[in-house]
């Protein structure tokens, strides 16, 4: 072999040699990452992604760093322990990482909650206190209207109390003035009303209608009597017997009729009260052919009228 | 350089390379520290969390039976998987009771709005 025949071996050696060193080279920048590592680089894209960079950017910077460290490790010694143990610590701070920006993404939703609520609270409490303040004004209001009523109604119980008393009071002043009446007059009871019935001979002297001075207590007495029917009528009827004409007879019956008013409204009995009509000798009570029955009908009857 | 230096130069560097990484003491300690953290922040009361904390507590004690076994190196990689593992128990445990409260919250705040307005 000559030197020039020779002179290639050491040039094929050198090629072989950097031939095996790149397929070498090649093996170790294509072997695969760990699956660690491919998780951790998702986990870290995922936590980048999600919350933890707005919330928790310091956990984030951690988890870079780790997985940056474990990228270090995969680039030294890709099929070492070191770089799957990186990777799958990048991995768990990644995880950690997303995991605290979801807490704190919860911890602010509750407090946001927590806040709403107290101010809803607030204006539940303000709502319910207008509410009771409105109730107690209506209540208050409620209760003086009450006792106004009561008041008033107390007033109204208790006037109608002293009226009843005046009335029952007045009942029995009038019931005892007819009463003592009784004793001194002729007094019945009729359909028409109670009658008074004073004879003619008594009060007025033969054919005149002027009362005698004899009469006027028999005529105060009545006088006081029908002062307490306050709320009655009364009607005063002249009669007299069938002696002498009509004419004379009803002339005379009407002034006695009147005279006797008149005397009556002196004494105090209201005049709108009481009226006055001669009958003359139409409407007897006893028989005129005695001198007995023409005296029972010479007579003045003062009608007080059943109650208006 | 001779043979014979040249040979105890590479044992040296071969005693160091195996048996030269220290007990890794701070792990030990730290990975012990984020297990009890995950324990008291209820890690055992979520379930995904239970799942991080056992992955724990197993790393840790087959990191222990390294180091007796003299280890250390790969030791201190699984205590530190460990730790990491506790740490995101924690976080998880924290992430399910924050959500929870938030729902609760949520919850009270709708039924406080239709006491408000039915």
């Amino acid at each position: 072999m000559t030197a020039a025949t020779r002179r290639p071996a050491p040039l094929v050696q050198h090629r072989a040699i950097a031939l095996i060193a790149c397929a070498l080279l090649f093996a170790c920048a294509s072997a695969p990452p760990p699956k660690e590592l491919v998780d951790a680089r998702d986990a870290y894209r995922r936590a980048e992604a999600g919350a933890a960079a707005k919330m928790v950017p310091a956990e984030l910077h951690v988890a870079r760093e780790s997985l940056d460290a474990a990228e270090r490790s995969f680039g030294d010694a890709p099929t070492s322990w070191d770089a799957i143990d990186s990777a799958y610590i990048a991995l768990r701070k990644a995880q950690r990482a997303e995991a605290l920006g979801n807490a704190a993404v919860a911890v602010k939703a509750k407090e946001g909650s927590d806040k709403e609520a107290r101010r809803a609270q607030q204006d539940l409490l303000l709502t319910t206190d207008a509410k009771l303040r409105n109730t107690e004004g209506a209540l208050a209001k409620e209760r003086d209207s009450l006792a106004k009523e009561r008041e008033s109604l107390a007033k109204e119980r208790e006037a109608t109390a002293s009226e009843r008393a005046a009335r029952l009071a007045a009942e029995t002043k009038a019931k005892d003035a007819m009463d003592a009446l009784a004793k001194s007059l002729a007094v019945r009871s009729e359909a028409r009303g109670t009658v008074i019935t004073l004879s003619g001979g008594v009060v007025f002297a033969t054919g005149r209608a002027t009362i005698l001075v004899g009469a006027q207590a028999q005529l105060n007495q009545v006088a006081d009597a029908l002062k307490t029917q306050a709320e009655h009528h009364f009607s005063v009827e002249g009669h007299t017997d069938n002696q002498g004409s009509d004419r004379v007879n009803d002339g005379l019956s009407a002034r006695r009729a009147n005279a006797v008013r008149d005397y009556l409204i002196v004494r105090g009995v209201s005049a709108a009260a009481i009226t006055a009509t001669g009958f003359g000798s139409s409407k007897p009570v006893g028989d005129n052919h005695t001198a007995e029955g023409r005296a029972m009908n010479r007579r003045v009857e003062i009608i007080v009228d059943k109650a208006p | 350089m001779s043979k014979p230096r040249s040979w105890s130069l590479a044992l040296a560097i071969a005693a160091l390379g195996c048996g030269g990484a220290p007990r890794p003491e701070a792990r030990i300690a730290s990975s012990q520290g984020a297990i009890r953290g995950a324990e008291e922040a209820g890690a055992e009361g979520v379930p995904q969390a239970t799942l991080h904390l056992k992955l724990a507590q197993e790393q840790r004690q087959q990191a222990l039976e390294l180091i007796k076994s003299g280890d250390n190196h790969r030791a201190d990689l699984l205590l530190a998987r460990a730790e990491a593992d506790a740490e995101l128990a924690v976080a998880l445990a924290r992430e399910a009771t924050a959500k929870a409260e938030a729902e609760k919250a949520a919850e009270d705040l709708e039924t406080l709005k239709k006491r408000i307005a039915p």
